[in-house]
């Protein structure tokens, strides 16, 4: 085997090697690449640095399970400090079963930084099966579609709750969203029929297929990936919103150094296949 | 360097390396975590569901309320298994026929608003996009793009002439979707072992902080 034939087809252990030192590097010794901030993840941060302490609660649905989370859940802490920080209220949600237990990751953490109250500040609405009967249903009655918090609490004993009865009552939807039930019902139902603003924070998977509507204003921010992740949470900082520790500010050294590795591998790849067809 | 004393760390550390030795080859460790969490995944679902969804909405309102309407919902939910009998499977047509009919009641509305109208509406060269200059070449851009690309899916005539040349454009204008597509779903999957990484040598080693 000459080196072309290797070039062309290189083991997979040995990408996956190399992919895997790549990432581990920068993690142990961070590079400090500098994070640009992006138009469209911006426009999500103004969006909610717009608001205030008077302004109508924030609601964040949690649309993502455990194999997201490196992409997502730090932006759901961002997105959480940036609102504590303005003091404005935030109610949680999920449309996926599994995400429950990574808002209450997020709750366990981020209210006590800023001295938050359950209740008074944020809550927690569960998770609910059903998505278009359950968006819909939120347009005209949020609390016949939650009648108890996720801890079983009545939804009007709870004093962020008390003056919320629809979309109308909410400043602005925030979905991250890792597929279907995601941001596309969000959009589907909340946003086209009811018109409450929303902005989006998407697996990188997914992002492509957002940006049209970004285009046309129908989503007024997009955080991409752990790209946009890490946008939010420098432009949280910069704003001294929050110290706290940023995990995918963490990642995006070894993001970068992994990308480089795999455009090596596509340009190796490629030299070997055409050498060889050539030789043919 | 700190190991950590959390045992459910040390369990999420070897189902970890178990999913990831299917990177070498299929093998029994790989097996075991795959079916522990298919079994875990559904466990959990029936939990989940059985507390949020039909406790609170069903069995409260019909059992402990005494709303007998709720026993509509609850019957068409029982004949999905009239599948099972076939003397009665033909029941199962009733919830079916429900949700296919309000389903597209609510669906045809709503996309045609989200996919089409304001979509086009966006589409479109109005004054607002020329306000600065890099926005108006991104809206012309944008036109150009949905006219070539909707025009190489038009198969009513045969491609020649400024029809090809539009069509080909078209395919360079789906190309670089299909590119941008390809690329932000390399940079998905590296995070996700970025996560593993930053939970391997974090959470579990404590190299990282």
């Amino acid at each position: 085997m000459n080196i072309f034939t290797f070039l062309a087809k290189i083991p997979r252990q040995i990408i996956f090697l190399a992919i895997a030192i790549a990432i581990a590097i920068p993690l142990i010794v961070p590079l400090g690449m500098p994070v640009n901030i992006m138009p469209k993840s911006e426009n999500l941060f103004q969006a909610i640095d717009s608001l205030g302490p008077r302004s109508k609660p924030i609601l964040i649905s949690c649309d993502f399970d455990p194999q997201s989370m490196p992409e997502l859940y730090p932006m759901l802490l961002a997105i959480m400090r940036h609102c504590f920080a303005r003091d404005v209220k935030v109610i949680l949600m999920a449309l996926w079963p599994q995400g429950p237990g990574l808002v209450e990751m997020a709750l366990d953490v981020v209210p006590r930084e800023f001295n938050k109250m359950y209740g008074i500040d944020c809550a927690f609405l569960g998770y609910k099966f059903g998505v278009s009967a359950v968006l819909l249903g939120m347009g005209e009655n949020i609390k016949g579609v939650f009648p108890n918090d996720y801890y079983g609490t009545r939804f009007d004993s709870l004093p962020i709750l008390q003056d919320i009865k629809n979309y109308e009552d909410i400043s602005l939807v925030v979905t991250l969203s890792t597929g279907d039930p995601g941001w596309r019902q969000w959009l589907l139902y909340a946003q086209s029929r009811y018109g409450v603003p929303l902005g989006t924070g998407v697996t990188a998977v997914s992002a492509a297929e957002v940006y049209p509507y970004v285009e046309t204003g129908q989503v007024v921010g997009l955080l991409a990936g752990m790209k946009g992740a890490s946008e939010y949470e420098v432009m949280v900082q910069r704003k001294g919103y929050s110290d706290e520790k940023r995990m995918a500010v963490q990642g995006m050294d070894s993001q970068s150094l992994g990308h480089l590795l795999i455009m090596v591998f596509i340009v190796l790849g490629n030299i070997g296949y055409f050498v060889i067809r050539r030789k043919k | 360097m700190s190991l950590s004393p959390d045992l459910g760390v040390w369990v999420a550390v070897f189902l970890t390396l178990c999913i990831f030795s299917f990177l070498y080859r299929d093998n029994i460790f790989y097996q075991f975590a795959e079916h522990l969490f298919v079994g875990v995944s559904a466990g959990y679902l029936i939990a989940i569901t059985w507390h949020n969804q039909i406790y609170p909405n069903l069995i409260i309102p019909l059992f402990q309320e005494g709303r007998i309407i709720y026993i509509i919902p609850l019957a068409f939910g029982l004949f999905y298994f009239a599948r099972f009998i076939p003397k009665i499977a033909f029941l199962v047509r009733l919830p079916i026929a429900f949700l296919l009919g309000w389903g597209s009641g609510v669906i045809i509305p709503a996309i045609f608003q989200r996919d089409i109208l304001q979509q086009t509406q966006g589409t479109l060269l109005v004054r607002d996009a020329f306000v600065k200059w890099d926005t108006g070449l991104w809206a012309i851009i944008i036109l150009i793009g949905v006219i070539c690309t909707l025009i190489y899916f038009f198969f009513s005539r045969e491609r020649k002439g400024i029809l090809k040349q539009a069509s080909n454009l078209g395919i360079i204008f789906l190309m670089i979707g299909f590119g941008a597509s390809f690329g932000y779903t390399v940079m998905s999957r590296i995070s996700l072992l970025i996560g593993r990484m930053q939970f391997l040598l974090g959470d579990w080693l404590g190299i990282i902080r």
